[in-house]
């Protein structure tokens, strides 16, 4: 408990308490703090246990590559997992919980796996929990899980709103540092369009480190801030950089409550000409024994909760380091008042002490909490122990080249840094400053501005920019590379994955010793910080165990995404009812007016039936049907693709892109469609109507309209671009009104202008024009439903001006709207083939429909339809079924088998429905041999439901087998 | 000021007459100086639009154009464009098969970020521009009309209400006014009594 706030320093409001809860405990904290430097200050200084073996564990970092300070966040629908307490911002009530503990982070049961650690070794649940397999899925699985796991996901949907939104610009700068200042200056006012993005709430980096920056810091934001085409945003971290030059970026609006019609977290798709990677450095580790303990810390963490946060982490510190980056902590360690900070430098020769307790050519080899044991490298002289409850770690820096490695760029080795380095640019992306190994504040300032000319040179903004910079720092001693210091004990290369430096040489040892068969056999690297801190560390102590240089090792693919992101920030407003797409066809209002049953049905909205008072869903869908059978009904069949096509070549392209002909059509008439796919299976079916020698008005099934009109465009654009054609859609232009039933000649005569109605005049398959009330229609005289039918068209801005003026027409009929379901029965015992028959399985032949395919001229599809397999007789023909026992229902999906018991299925039922013609259940099959099986019986069985129905196969045509009603 | 000039943008269903003009093969020059006898207007290039006295048109495909006028009786801008452009092109209806939507407002740009893809930046999407593209998951025309910005969506008419939904939900923290289209004209449908 020896974190404490410091009287004064860091951008903190302490003018201002915040209340939080940690663990149920009530803290306090100010404007300013993250949840990591306000448990410092409370002297909180264990949060969490590890994965693996639960040993204690305390915040080790100040940013996204913390391992150990992982929280569960928020409650009920908005519990956030995994989040690191160093990278959320106070909030007043905000309420955090330490995970992977049980029963309590003190008290913790799990630890005694820490005593059993030399069995627990990597691979260890591979090679043990093998036998019996059966036991690995029921048993050891979920005993792993609760043991080990991160912290609990909710169930409980999300109540925030989240937001996606696309950006462009000429320059994209990723990083808020001296860096990223210089280069969204330089190209900012060269004109270019930058988005500057900073990951943090405070724009800086580096620059909050050192008072004496804060004037340039603040001037550098202003002047950002006056150029109008610069954009910058706050708490917005890019995670991905893909192809095109796209990058993904999430910008964290609030952690905290929302008002109304705020918004949590916007995610950004942004598609720059130019990136500019200003992403700064992470430090990394020294692997040596019990490097994870409580009160080990990364040096420049510790810089950060002195200098940006008024927080020391302890009382007395060491500071452990091969690189001259350590010393500004360790004095500014010294100048918060600590009671001793002392240096140890692994290097012979280290900075100007400037009155630091400096222990040269030294290795920390232990920490328990209150002691450092150190020694002389080499192992000469004799071991020391000081009292410390702070161990500062630095092993050096690694530039952030997880963007620049995503980009495509293969890395580099920087021999200086020893540490990958970006590669040549593969996209239009340059990093720099400390994210390309340019370290000081002044240089990377100085590396940003010429990055920034650059970057906006390119994308057509040349400029010589220029403005005040930061004097550059005096040069540094070289780095001396250091990975491990060898003692008794567990040394952690990934501390959230419990990844020790044995487990890499064992994975060695044991075959694994590619980095990327290490990585998968260890799990280094595979937790939430994704090796930020301890994944060069582990590869090179790979290497030393194959007896080579680090940069021979390398290290494993940098992916998407550099911190974990929230599903509903991808999902942005794209939640429940507006998924995807809602299509409402012209009457749809009416309909809802009318108290139809209305379904979701692909993108549309659809009628299924209008029930009256106190009828159930199958009287209304029966009374309906039996309405049209007797009377007439009317159909909303808007949703049917339409395709208006024109051309002095249209007539060759239909004939070409049908199975059936098509240039025989006579002006005026309309005739029934099949089109094939490529591979001759059945695609899709429709009519085709000639409106005028060279103009055509195409249908579809309301389920396949776009991809007909796809496959039009392909076959026009690019299979046959000499042809002289035009199309478009026409689907929302035209509202569709199927009137259908003995009456629905009456109903039209009455209410159509204009259009001689009478069969001689207007026959089946004949197509006219003429007006109801002044509102111009077209009239197809087609069915679905096999009984006498029309199809009436009319600009859909005049739906319900029509569709009321055939109801007014009909009344005295018995007129009344019939929906989807209706439809189906109607069809069904009509034996029309639909969706559940054209499911891109079956031929023409398999549909009945082999007589309609021409024998001479090409087409789409008409060589592979001559496969062997899909000319094979025994394949399953489209069949009727009704059921022997008038009484029993049928299942659609059921299988067809010869005796009940039997295994060998010969087909299976497509569509079913109650029967109006019959009084019973008919079905739509497709039956092998169904010729030698009509009239006999077999059995519709459902293993699943433990149903079998016997049943009698018939014709697929249980209504007026030879069509006289359409035509009467 | 009152509560409803506080709204930073305005929705509005704007019904107008709309007819799909495409070239025959080899014919869009001809189709071209065939409107601008008929209707002194050039067609547009890819990405463009032009305004004319009484027909705007609007670039929507390679040789493809959807010209616009104030709502007429059924029909009947196409009739006069089929008669103009004879042998030259197809022309197809669509004033109730598209729906234009007009969305104006100063913040226009952010909230259509957030339903497409397109970069409508000034510089990117200046006066005159035109383009077709996806809003809200759905095909849309768009041009941009003014430096308000006002931008007119020309969607699909069964989309039409989907994208208003969603125009509306992302332009709530702004303050949004929805002016719906005047209801059609029933005078014109004669047998209105009982039958």
């Amino acid at each position: 408990m020896s974190g404490h706030r410091l009287p004064r320093g860091g951008f903190i409001d302490r003018s201002r308490r915040l209340a939080f809860r940690f663990d149920g405990k009530v803290l306090e904290g100010h404007p300013g703090d993250t949840l990591a430097s306000a448990l410092i200050a409370n002297g909180v200084t264990l949060v969490g246990r590890s994965f693996k073996y639960h040993r204690p564990r305390g915040i080790l970092t100040a940013g996204p590559e913390e391992p150990n300070a992982l929280v569960e966040l928020g409650e009920e629908g908005r519990t956030e997992p995994n989040t690191k307490a160093t990278e959320v911002e106070l909030f007043d009530g905000l309420v955090a919980r330490s995970q992977n503990r049980w029963p309590s982070l003190a008290f913790d049961l799990g630890a005694v796996n820490g005593l059993a650690g030399k069995m627990i070794s990597a691979g260890f649940y591979y090679k043990t929990f093998m036998w019996p397999a059966a036991f690995w899925e029921k048993v050891y699985e979920p005993l792993i899980r609760r043991a080990a796991g991160l912290g609990r996901a909710t169930y409980a949907p999300d109540p925030d709103v989240y937001e996606a939104m696309n950006d462009h610009c000429d320059v994209l700068v990723v990083g808020g540092g001296p860096a990223g200042f210089a280069t969204a200056r330089a190209a900012g006012s060269a004109g270019a369009r930058v988005i500057l993005c900073e990951r943090e709430s405070l724009l800086g980096g580096g620059l909050l480190l050192d008072p004496a920056l804060e004037g340039w810091r603040s001037d550098m934001i202003a002047a950002l801030e006056a150029i109008p085409e610069v954009t910058i945003l706050k708490r917005t971290n890019v995670f991905g950089y893909y192809d095109h030059n796209c990058l993904g970026a999430v910008e964290k609006l609030s952690d905290g409550p929302l008002g109304e019609g705020e918004i949590r977290q916007r995610y950004h798709v942004i598609r720059p000409k130019q990136v500019v990677l200003a992403t700064g450095a992470t430090e990394r580790l020294i692997a040596f024994p019990d490097n994870d303990r409580p009160g080990v810390m990364m040096a420049g963490a510790a810089l950060v909760y002195l200098r940006r946060f008024g927080v020391a982490p302890g009382r007395r510190a060491v500071v452990f380091t091969n690189n001259d980056s350590a010393y500004a902590a360790a004095r500014a360690l010294k100048d918060a008042g600590l009671e001793r900070v002392a240096v140890v430098d692994a290097r012979g020769k280290g900075q100007e002490a400037g009155g630091l307790d400096v222990r040269l050519a030294c290795e920390v080899m232990g920490f328990d909490g209150r002691r450092v044991a150190l020694h002389r490298r080499g192992g000469g002289g004799n071991a020391e122990a000081i009292e410390a409850d702070l161990l500062c770690v630095s092993g050096g820096w690694n530039p952030n080249v997880d963007l620049a490695s995503q980009s495509g760029a293969k890395t580099a080795w920087g021999a200086e840094l020893a540490c990958p380095i970006p590669g040549v640019p593969v996209q239009a992306e340059r990093s720099a400053g400390a994210a390309r190994g340019v370290f000081g504040i002044g240089a990377a300032a100085r590396d940003g501005l010429a990055a920034g000319r650059e970057a906006a040179r390119l994308a057509g903004f040349p400029t010589d920019a220029d403005f005040p910079l930061p004097k550059d720092d005096p040069p540094a001693l070289a780095l001396v590379p250091l990975w491990e210091v060898r003692g008794r004990g567990k040394s952690f290369v990934d501390l959230q994955h419990d990844v020790t430096t044995d487990d890499i040489r064992l994975a060695h040892r044991e075959g694994f010793s590619h980095i990327e068969h290490a990585k998968r056999y260890t799990t280094h690297n595979m937790a939430t910080d994704q090796g930020k801190i301890g994944g060069l560390v582990g590869a090179a102590i790979l290497a030393e165990a194959r007896g080579e240089r680090p940069e021979a090792v390398g290290l494993p693919t940098f992916r998407p995404y550099t911190a974990p992101v929230a599903f509903g920030a991808f999902a942005g407003r794209a939640t429940g009812d507006r998924f995807e797409p809602i299509r409402r066809t012209a009457l749809h209002d009416w309909h809802v007016g009318h108290d139809a049953v209305m379904q979701r049905a692909g993108a549309w909205m659809r009628p299924f039936y209008y029930p009256k008072a106190g009828e159930d869903a199958w009287t209304a869908i029966l009374r309906e049907a039996r309405m049209v059978r007797s009377g007439v009904g009317v159909c909303d069949v808007s949703t049917l693709g339409k395709i208006d096509l024109q051309g002095p070549d249209a007539v060759v392209f239909l004939d070409r892109l049908y199975a059936n002909t098509m240039s025989t059509l006579p002006v005026g008439r309309a005739r029934y469609g099949l089109m094939l796919r490529e591979d001759g299976i059945v695609f899709d079916d429709g009519t085709v109507t000639r409106l005028g020698p060279e103009h055509f008005l195409v249908t579809t099934t309301t389920g396949e309209a776009e991809a007909v009109l796809e496959h039009m465009e392909f076959h026009a654009q690019t299979v046959w671009p000499e042809l002289d054609l035009q199309f478009c859609s026409v689907t929302d232009e035209w509202a569709q009104m199927s009137v259908a039933g003995p009456r629905s000649r009456d109903t039209l005569t009455k209410a159509v202008a204009g259009l001689a109605l009478s069969n001689a005049s207007f026959p089946f398959v004949a197509a006219g024009e003429g007006t109801i009330g002044e509102v111009p229609v077209r009239l197809f005289r087609i069915s679905f439903s096999g009984e006498l039918a029309y199809e009436v068209a009319a600009p859909s801005g005049f739906a319900e001006q029509i569709w009321e003026a055939i109801l007014r027409a009909g009344r005295e009929f018995g007129i009344a709207p019939y929906g989807l379901e209706a439809m189906d029965v109607l069809r069904i015992e009509k034996g029309h083939p639909a969706g559940q028959e054209l499911g891109g399985f079956t031929t023409a032949a398999d549909l009945g429909l082999g007589r309609l395919v021409k024998k001479s001229g090409d087409f789409v599809g008409r060589i592979l339809a001559g496969r062997p397999a899909l000319i094979d007789p025994r394949r399953p023909r489209l069949t009727g079924i009704r059921p022997v026992d008038k009484a029993q229902r049928l299942r659609g999906g059921a299988h067809l088998v010869a005796e009940p018991g039997s295994l060998d299925s010969l087909g299976h039922v497509t569509s079913v429905t109650r029967s109006v013609e019959l009084e019973q259940w008919i079905g739509l099959a497709l039956l092998e041999e169904a010729e030698s099986w009509r009239d006999k019986r077999v059995w519709a069985v459902s293993p699943l439901h433990e149903e079998r129905v016997e049943v009698v196969v018939t014709s697929p045509c249980f209504v007026d087998p030879e069509n006289a009603r359409v035509r009467a | 000021m009152s509560a409803p000039e506080r709204l930073a943008l305005a929705v509005a269903e704007r019904p107008r007459s709309l007819v799909h003009l495409m070239a025959r093969k080899d014919k869009a020059n001809a189709l071209a100086a065939a409107i601008k006898t008929a209707f002194g207007l050039g067609l547009p290039p890819q990405g463009r639009w032009a305004a004319g006295r009484e027909v705007d048109a609007i670039w929507i495909q390679p040789d493809g154009w959807l010209l616009e006028s104030e709502p007429a009786a059924p029909g009947a801008l196409c009739a006069r464009v089929a008669v103009a452009t004879e042998g030259l092109g197809a022309v197809v209806d669509q004033s109730s098969g598209r729906s234009v939507i007009r969305f104006a407002g100063a913040p226009a740009r952010s909230v259509l970020a957030t339903c497409g893809r397109l970069d409508l930046h000034p510089r990117a999407f200046g006066p005159g521009s035109a383009a077709m593209t996806r809003l809200a998951h759905v095909a849309c025309g768009i041009r941009l009309v003014d430096a308000a910005p006002s931008f007119d969506l020309i969607v699909g008419s069964t989309y039409a209400r989907w994208l208003i939904e969603e125009l509306l939900e992302a332009s709530a923290r702004y303050g949004v006014r929805f002016e719906p289209a005047p209801k059609p004209n029933r005078s014109a449908m004669p047998d209105s009594g009982p039958p």
